[in-house]
């Protein structure tokens, strides 16, 4: 194999509905996502856009699969650090799956590219953000953001 | 490549997270299968069924034991059809009440069915543990799908 990947799979107490409007939606997303949001209709073929509060835009690209609420495939580049955005697009898909109480999220994260400095960076964010949202919904509380955690730390 | 890495953020204490991999009366709740050794260097453990017949489903050697900190320890067949793998659980302090488990399993290039097994199970487990340390509540996880522990 040629290029460089990062797989996750999480399982959330938590309805798959559920889960995939905690993915989707910007007042969702800025309760465990580092406080970031994205925007898009998350239709195929849609532009997409992930915001920082600290950084303005960071990453964009476009809806290429769009199976609510089971699947949906991003076509995704860094916009904001140059090394990052240098390497091209990514691809990142999301599935989800009912198993009785619980939904299976796995998190597939590949770029055309050896030792990939993108799939390194997202591979050090991802634990942290499906963390935060496993606690979340677990818990219904917005303390499952590990972000504000560490931010704590250091005041 | 066929090291497994899992990282995941837990809100509680890491000796809570200690606890649960090692004492059986926590493990048998998230893990339904649990672990026996007395984790010093060099003692041997075994990952034994939950249905609590002593049947040994993986053993192996404790190669480092630092409580309540790291983990190390190999994880072999007990028929030992295949060279052993090993498992290093690292638990470190991340923020106020936040811990950072992370999980490699390496050494596995000369079993392939335990690579793609225990790629498999090791969410399950994680997660379920995350979900036991901070909510209470599990699942029987080998009764959704697979059966591998």
């Amino acid at each position: 194999m040629t290029g460089s990947s990062f797989i996750y799979v999480t399982y959330i107490r938590s309805p798959q509905q559920k889960v995939w409007d905690a993915l989707t939606q910007p007042e969702f997303q800025k309760l465990y996502w580092f406080g970031g949001h994205q925007e898009s209709t998350w239709k195929k073929g849609a532009e997409w856009k992930m915001f920082m509060p600290q950084h303005g835009l960071t990453d964009s690209g476009e809806i290429l699969e769009s199976d609510p609420p089971n699947r949906v495939v991003i076509k995704w580049r860094n916009e904001f650090r140059p090394n990052l955005k240098e390497e091209g697009y990514a691809r990142c898909v999301m599935e989800l799956a009912q198993e009785a109480d619980l939904t299976k999220l796995t998190i597939t994260h590949t770029i055309d590219k050896e030792n990939s400095q993108f799939i390194q960076a997202v591979s050090g964010g991802w634990p942290r953000i499906l963390s935060s949202l496993k606690t979340y919904l677990e818990t219904d509380s917005a303390h499952g953001d590990t972000r504000s955690a560490a931010e704590q730390t250091h005041k | 490549m066929s090291d497994f890495v899992y990282v995941t953020y837990i809100y509680t204490t890491p000796q809570k997270v200690w606890d649960a991999i090692t004492k059986p009366e926590f493990a048998r709740r998230y893990w339904v299968h649990y672990n026996v050794s007395d984790w010093k260097p060099g003692s041997r453990w075994e990952h034994q069924h939950g249905d609590d017949s002593g049947k040994v489903l993986i053993d192996g050697t404790v190669l480092e034991s630092n409580p309540p900190r790291r983990l190390v320890m190999t994880w072999a067949r007990p028929d030992k059809s295949q060279e052993p793998s090993r498992v290093t659980f690292d638990i470190a302090d991340y923020a106020p009440g936040l811990i950072c488990l992370t999980v490699t399993h390496d050494q596995l290039e000369a079993d392939p069915a335990m690579a793609a097994s225990v790629s498999g199970g090791w969410p399950k487990v994680l997660s379920n543990l995350k979900s036991m340390l901070e909510t209470g509540k599990t699942e029987n996880i080998w009764l959704t799908k697979g059966k591998e522990g």
